[in-house]
Formats: C-alpha cells, structure tokens, sequence
C-alpha cells in the first residue's frame, strides 16, 4: 500500500480486514503525522492520542480473535469540535465552551464508532460554525495546507475537517453545514465533502448555528469514503425529531461508475455569472468530462437565487440569536469579534422578516425540486473563488467586487435553505496552484446518484488524487 | 433605511439586550444593508406559498 496517511478510508478497512495492516500500525502513522504537521496546520483543538491507539489495541484484539467487525473497523476518523464526545472537551471552537465535557456522545459519532471508526481528535472550526472563512481567535487559524506559508484560509467553518483531510491528518472527518461549512472548505482545501438532505444524518448532540439549516455530512477524499461514511451514520434517530424515517440504502453498491444517460442540469445565470473566470471554466470541462462519459448535459437557470441571501439570513440570523441569547447577555465579551457582530445583527430581524423567509424557502424548494423533475443532478461552482488570504476582506468575482463572507456563501447557501443533497468535489486549481470546487446537487434523499456521479467524475480525473506538498 | 444608534439600543433593548452605542456602532452599516435587503421579500405578498415551517423534505 502507498504511505498510510494517503490511503482512503476504503483502503484502510479492505487492509484491515485483510490484516495486511494493523489498526495501531494505521493509528499510529496518522497521530505521528498530526504531530510533526499540525503545530504548523493547527486543524486540531484536541488530540485524543491516548484513546485512540487504546481503541486501535481493542480492534487488533477483535480481529485476531475472529470477532465480527463493521465497516470501518480500525479505520482513524476526526470529528468537528461541535459533536458532542463522551468524556472529551466539546469547544464548539469557543472559550465559552473551553472546558464543556459531554456525558454521551453525539447520534452520529456514536454510530461512527459502532461500524468500528476510532476518532483521533476534535478539528478547528469558525467559533460556533458562525462563519465561512474558518477563523478563530481562540484556538488559532487553520492554514489551508495548499498554501499555508501566506496563511490562506481553509474555509469554514469546517476549517480543521478540510485541512486535516486535505494535509492526511485523517482520511475522513465529520463537519456541519448550515450556509456551505462542510462544501466551502471541501473546495478551498480540494478534498470531497457532502452535505446531505435535511434529516438524512441526525443533529442529536450537535452544537446547533441554526436549526432548521443545519445538517451533518461527511468530508474525506473521495466520493467513495463519503458514501461508507454516510452509509454508517445516516438513518432515522429519535432523539432528532427532523430525521427521515426513510430506509438508508446501500450507497457504496451505488456506486457504479455508470452514467450513461443521467440528466444533468448545468446551472448557468446566478451561479456561472458570480464564478471567476477560471472557476467556470473548471466546472464547465467538468460538465464536458460528464458528457463524454454518457451524462445528457443541459442548461438551467433559477430565478428566485438572489433573493436567498436576504432570506437565508432572516432566518439564520434569528435562529443563532435565539441559541445564543443568554450568552449573548452575560459573556459577550468571550466571544470572537466577528460572531459577536454576526449574533447582534440577529436582534434586528423582526418576526415578519423571518416568516417572509420561509416563504421564500417554499418558493425555491419548488424551483429546485422542479429543475430536478427532468434531471437527475444539478451542477455549479462550490465557490466563485479559490481559497483568499486570511485577513483579505473583499475578492473579485464575476459580477464585481465582493465582500469575501458573502461571495463564499453564495452558491452553497441555496441547498441549505432547501434542504437538497449536495457534494463539493474538485474539478481543477487555479493558475497559482489552488484547488477549484464543484457542487453536484441531487433530488431529495437521492444521495445515491449524487455520489454516483460523482465517483464516476473521480474514476475519470485525478483532481482529486492531488495533494498539496508539505514538509 | 438610515438607522441611527438610538434606534438599534431601543430596538435591541425591546429584543432583551443592554447593548451601547459603542457595541452597535460598528454594526449599523451593516443593519442598514440587512434590512434593506430584508426589504425585497416584501414583494412576496399575501398570495405567496406558505412558510416552510415543517422542513422534513419527505
């Protein structure tokens, strides 16, 4: 096998299984490589080293005495500091919650750890997931391991999930989107990371930005560590009264690199227009590489896509001012510049502004889910820019200046307020070697061909083979 | 819509919080923006599709 810290889940569990390796041989390798490359990366808050290669003696046991093993058994996995992690410091990338252990751990890490995933450590994040960049003054900035020298941002607020993926710090983590967090720094650090339909993976034991946005997703290296690890953490939970009581069905079998005849949809106007030059070009070849391997590519516009910032932040706004109200009372003053200014803003909302937002919501579910009647997927940019660096406050893209927060938002941000799947993958770099991201959007619970399509875009290219060069 | 300070301290006041002119300052550009912006859902109107208030899909 090539370097362990390279290989994919996938790999890492067929070589398991196999005992051509050992689960602490694999542990090992990643916690040696956190500790030689994260004083400079920072994507960790907490490393659980003691733990995990505990853990990794415990799945050595079991398989040397035949025991049935899950999916990911002896397979190092990091978690989003905002999963609750019985026994470990939950920060939510804060000092609020510096020194908050939960008593459980959350659904999905649970579940995790049950198909046999031993977690290496909590990730750096933008404080309280309110945030795209993926700053955070209290733990330190992640570096985007694709140029960490000019401290570029990783993006967020996923930022330790995309840089540790990214720097092979772990083949596979957790992170949360509720405005693109998982998609946005799957692009800027060029890994793949899927946030999937509302109520697909539960929220039970997830620290909340803003509840009827939020979901959970996977972020690894391919489309394929996606499908095993959403294939282990989704499915109806009780204790998540918006999960789906719908079968969760076997995506890694999906996967069969055919798409001969799927309908994709590329999403022209709003999303092309913002993109830089570069970035469409990207995902137009990508289109093109679609096409040449059987999809039936068209064009769709959506009209209603300005009009979801607005919307999107009514209601994100209020719902993050309601969570934090009472800290927002008592301990302002421990919360980093930018989320302070964020959650005052959430005061100004009033109750009409939030209900014209859902209303809106029901309106651009409906255009969605029709441009998706006669198409299987939906393609767009991820982001209209590569990865800015840390501290630049305005990017050019299409259609002028920007500020930098709302330009990384602004094409993820539409499959939050309705609820699609959709994964970022990477489709290219730019002439100064960063990685381009593409989103393939997918019917409603219909992750399956989402990451059929794109498993099959990664069976064709090597973008997603690439990593960045580190000491 | 001009917003000054005075206005966002009573408005915040009524939301529940003791805010000051120097901790809202810095933020009423960007107030100002939001709900103009805020604004533009208006054109929704009475006859618009109800809210989403129940957000599993299926």
């Amino acid at each position: 096998m090539a370097e362990l810290h390279w290989a994919s889940a996938g790999e890492l569990a067929r070589q398991i299984a196999t005992k051509a390796v050992s689960p602490v041989e694999v542990v090992t390798a990643h916690l040696d490589r956190i500790a030689r490359l994260d004083p400079t990366l920072r994507a960790f808050i907490t490393v659980c080293g003691d733990a995990a290669v505990e853990a990794a003696r415990a799945a050595e046991t079991a398989l040397a005495a035949g025991r049935a093993v899950g999916p990911l058994h002896g397979v190092p996995l990091a978690l989003k500091d905002l999963f609750a992690t019985a026994g470990v410091r939950t920060t939510g990338g804060s000092r609020i919650l510096a020194d908050s252990v939960p008593a459980e751990d959350a659904t999905v890490v649970a579940r995790l750890r049950a198909a046999g995933g031993i977690v290496l450590g909590k990730l750096n994040m933008h404080e309280f997931a309110y945030g795209p960049e993926g700053l955070n003054e209290h733990y330190g900035l992640a570096r985007n391991p694709w140029d960490a020298a000019a401290a570029r941002i990783p993006g967020g607020s996923s930022s330790g999930s995309g840089v540790a993926v990214a720097a092979g710090l772990t083949p596979a983590a957790l992170g949360s989107d509720t405005g693109g967090s998982i998609r946005i720094p799957a692009a800027l650090c060029g890994i793949t990371g899927l946030k999937p339909t509302y109520g697909r993976a539960s929220r039970a034991g997830v620290l909340p930005l803003a509840w009827s946005m939020d979901h959970v997703g996977p972020m690894c290296r391919t489309a394929a560590d996606c499908a095993l690890l959403l294939g282990a953490m989704a499915g109806y939970d009780p204790a998540d009264a918006s999960t789906s009581v719908l079968p969760v069905p076997d995506y890694a079998a999906a996967l069969t690199g055919d798409v001969t005849g799927l309908r994709v949809g590329l999403l022209r106007g709003f999303f092309l227009q913002s993109a830089a030059p570069e970035v469409a070009a990207a995902v137009e070849r990508a289109a093109k590489t679609l096409e040449g391997l059987g999809a039936v590519v068209d064009e769709v516009t959506l009209a209603h896509m300005a009009d979801v910032g607005p919307a999107a932040f009514a209601i994100v706004a209020s719902e993050a001012l309601a969570y934090h109200a009472e800290w927002m009372r008592t301990r302002a003053a421990d919360y980093q510049a930018d989320v302070r200014e964020r959650l005052r803003m959430g005061a100004f909302v009033s109750g009409v502004h939030y209900v014209r937002g859902q209303q809106l919501r029901a309106v651009v579910r409906g255009e969605v889910d029709g441009a998706l009647a006669r198409r299987d997927v939906l393609l767009a940019p991820t982001t209209p820019l590569a990865a800015p660096l840390a501290g630049e406050l305005q990017a050019r893209v299409g259609d002028g200046l920007s500020d930098v927060r709302s330009a990384l938002l602004r094409l993820t941000r539409p499959f939050n307020f309705t609820g699609h799947p959709a994964c970022s993958l990477p489709c290219g770099f730019t002439g100064g070697g960063l990685p381009i991201g593409m989103q393939i959007v997918g019917r409603p619970f219909d992750e399956a061909t989402v990451l059929r399509t794109a498993d099959a875009y990664q069976r064709a290219t090597d973008w997603h083979a690439r990593h960045p060069a580190l000491a | 819509m001009p917003l000054n300070v005075d206005d966002m301290i009573r408005a915040a006041r009524l939301a529940g919080f003791e805010w000051s002119a120097s901790e809202l300052e810095p933020i009423r550009p960007a107030v100002e923006r939001a709900l103009e912006s805020l604004a533009r859902l208006e054109r929704l109107g009475p006859e618009a599709p109800e809210p989403a208030t129940l957000y599993r899909v299926v």
